[in-house]
């Protein structure tokens, strides 16, 4: 097997459905990635701020606390926010179609309802959007 | 000799005396025959006078006897009368009593009908109001019989807006436009007060010898059952979203499973792995299904209309289906008119109607069927999607039945698992609400033709909070 390259992509998964984080997780290294995981808003932001160098940030809209994924994207796309180009690919099941237009309006890469997409299509779509954006 | 002479004379004398006395005797005796006779004559007609006396007096007596029994029989018609009129003034009284009692009766059956009723006449001017309705809108009978019920009791849409007097179902009623009762299409009535609430009704004419003489309207407050349809869509929509999540478990990790990321698995064991898989994604389609028909009932559904090409919709459709109408050896055969203009509709709920019907054209024939799609311009400029098959059909009785939400025909109910009963009620919302007509004609065992019409016109948008679930 050929080791991956030191310039695997770094993505913050902010997920709290334990069973989808670790499925989750196994996918996405399986497609090459770094995987970092959290499970609340609170938690995302302070990795961002302590790993540094996130690529990518995958996030449900529902998570535990106050603060919904809306809220962090809000945070993240606010004007001279450091972090504000990093892409964020928004994948839920229960996010009414009113936040998904706030998401998009935000700034968002791309919604998607998990029960309705392959965790290979979520993958590959990620990766093909990072190579895009290299290009 | 004078003495002689004396009596010679006195003997004469005598004689003569006698002579007379026989002549008066003879004479007498002449006058006594001719009485005698004039008696026997007199006798005769005495004799037939008392004859004919005898005659009349019998004549008399049949005459006094038949009045006598006319005078009975008149006594005896006579008291039967006055029974008969005796009683039919009894049953008379006793009909007008009973009459009364069931008027009575009935006025308060009216009266207390839960649900708000007026009568009105055929200028639409209230005759009658019941309980309900002084309770329900604030106006006493006093105040509002004679007024125009329109102009009286206003009525708003859902959206607040003001229902003009045109389109008063009430008037429209009264004109003769037939009219079905529309219990799905709620809306406000305005109470003397200025206050509102929301309601349903049903509006009929009242027919007197083929004129309509007027109108009676039954109305019913809805606020509780639109609370509990709210509660209920809001509870269909939440676990719909909650179903979504261990969903997503079973998807993924059987996908994982599948593609070899987590080791490679048998033949066999990808088998069933794949049944999971599949019946996991059913059960997705499933509950996106039962979200879109909330979203449907909530009138939380975005429309997006945008110019689309219908048949590079349908041919995309198709391809999608290729599969199960290959395994199905199913004839199909497509026809598109080549000038058919884009449509002004949204492309996400118009591919879900072509699915819709084209998966249940496939899904209800049997193998070796033929199922046809065309799409075509009619003359007023609306475009006509039309599925045909060679299906079970729908039965005759159960055809008013078939857009009704969870409705599955029974003679496919046995042949056929995977229906929800939703699709049709669906593709009928969303063929409405673009302006459109959805219908079908059907023979059982014949097959089933759909006909969509969609106009090439605007459709407005609508602001929905949610679009219907993108697949």
């Amino acid at each position: 097997m050929v080791s991956k390259p030191k310039n695997n992509k770094t993505i913050l998964v902010i997920e709290d459905e334990r069973p989808l984080v670790r499925i989750i997780e196994a996918k996405l290294e399986k497609a090459g990635f770094d995987v970092i995981t959290a499970r609340t808003v609170d938690q995302g932001l302070s990795y961002l701020e302590d790993v540094g160098n996130i690529d990518v940030i995958w996030l449900d809209h529902y998570l535990p606390g106050e603060k919904t994924g809306l809220n962090f994207v809000a945070k993240l796309k606010s004007p001279g926010n450091k972090w504000a180009k990093i892409p964020i690919f928004i994948v839920s099941n229960t996010a009414s179609d009113s936040n998904v237009r706030s998401y998009l309006r935000l700034g968002v890469s791309k919604y998607c309802v998990k029960a309705e997409h392959r965790l290979d299509e979520i993958a590959s779509d990620i990766k093909s959007f990072l190579d895009g954006s290299k290009e | 000799m004078k003495f002689h002479k004396k009596i010679i004379s006195a003997s004469d004398n005598i004689a003569l005396k006698l002579a007379i006395l026989a002549k008066e005797k003879e004479s007498a005796r002449r006058k006594l025959v001719v009485t005698a006779k004039q008696l026997a004559v007199t006798a005769k007609e005495k004799e037939s006078i008392r004859r004919k006396l005898a005659v009349t007096a019998k004549q008399l007596a049949v005459t006094a006897e038949e009045k006598e029994s006319t005078r009975r029989k008149l006594v005896v018609t006579a008291q039967e009368l006055k029974k008969s009129y005796g009683t039919l003034e009894k049953k008379v009284l006793r009909r007008t009593k009973d009459l009364e009692q069931i008027k009575s009766k009935n006025e308060a059956i009216l009266t207390s009908i839960g649900d708000g009723l007026v009568v009105v006449d055929k200028e639409g001017k209230i005759s009658y109001i019941n309980k309900s309705f002084e309770e329900m809108l604030g106006w006493k009978t006093q105040e509002i019989v004679g007024k125009s019920m329109v102009e009286v009791v206003p009525r708003e849409d859902l959206n607040g807006i003001e229902v003009s007097f045109k389109e008063r179902i009430l008037t429209q009623v009264l004109a003769g436009q037939k009219f079905v009762a529309d219990l799905t299409n709620p809306f406000y009535y305005i109470r003397k007060d200025k206050s509102r609430f929301p309601a349903s009704s049903i509006v009929a004419p009242v027919v007197l010898n083929k004129k309509i003489v007027g109108a009676v309207e039954v109305f019913r407050d809805i606020t509780k059952e639109k609370e509990i349809d709210k509660a209920k869509t809001e509870f269909v929509s939440l676990a719909s979203h909650q179903l979504r999540t261990p969903l997503s478990t079973v998807n993924w990790y059987s996908e994982m499973l599948l593609t070899g990321d987590v080791g490679e698995v048998t033949s066999e064991q990808k088998k069933y792995l794949e049944e999971i898989y599949n019946g996991n994604q059913r059960m997705v389609d499933l509950v996106n299904t039962l979200l879109d028909v909330s979203r449907i009932e909530m009138g939380t559904f975005m429309v997006e209309p945008k110019p689309t090409d219908i048949v590079k919709l349908a041919r995309s459709v198709i391809d999608e289906q290729k599969l199960q109408i290959d395994e199905k050896k199913i004839k199909l055969s497509p026809s598109f008119e080549d000038n058919i203009p884009l449509v002004r509709a949204d492309p996400k709920l118009l591919r879900m109607v072509i699915q819709n019907l084209l998966s249940n054209a496939v899904k209800y024939t049997p193998e070796i069927g033929k199922v046809g799609i065309s799409i075509s311009l009619d003359n007023e400029k609306n475009v006509i999607l039309k599925l045909s098959d060679t299906g079970y059909g729908i039965p005759k009785n159960q055809q008013d039945k078939i857009f009704t939400k969870l409705f599955r025909a029974d003679n496919v109910i046995g042949k056929d698992t995977e229906g929800t009963g939703l699709g049709l009620y669906i593709a009928k919302s969303i063929v409405e609400q673009a302006g459109g007509k959805l219908w079908f004609e059907s023979i059982e065992n014949k097959g089933t033709t759909f006909y969509a019409t969609l106009p090439l016109g605007e459709v407005k948008k609508k602001r929905g909070a949610k679009a219907f679930s993108s697949r």
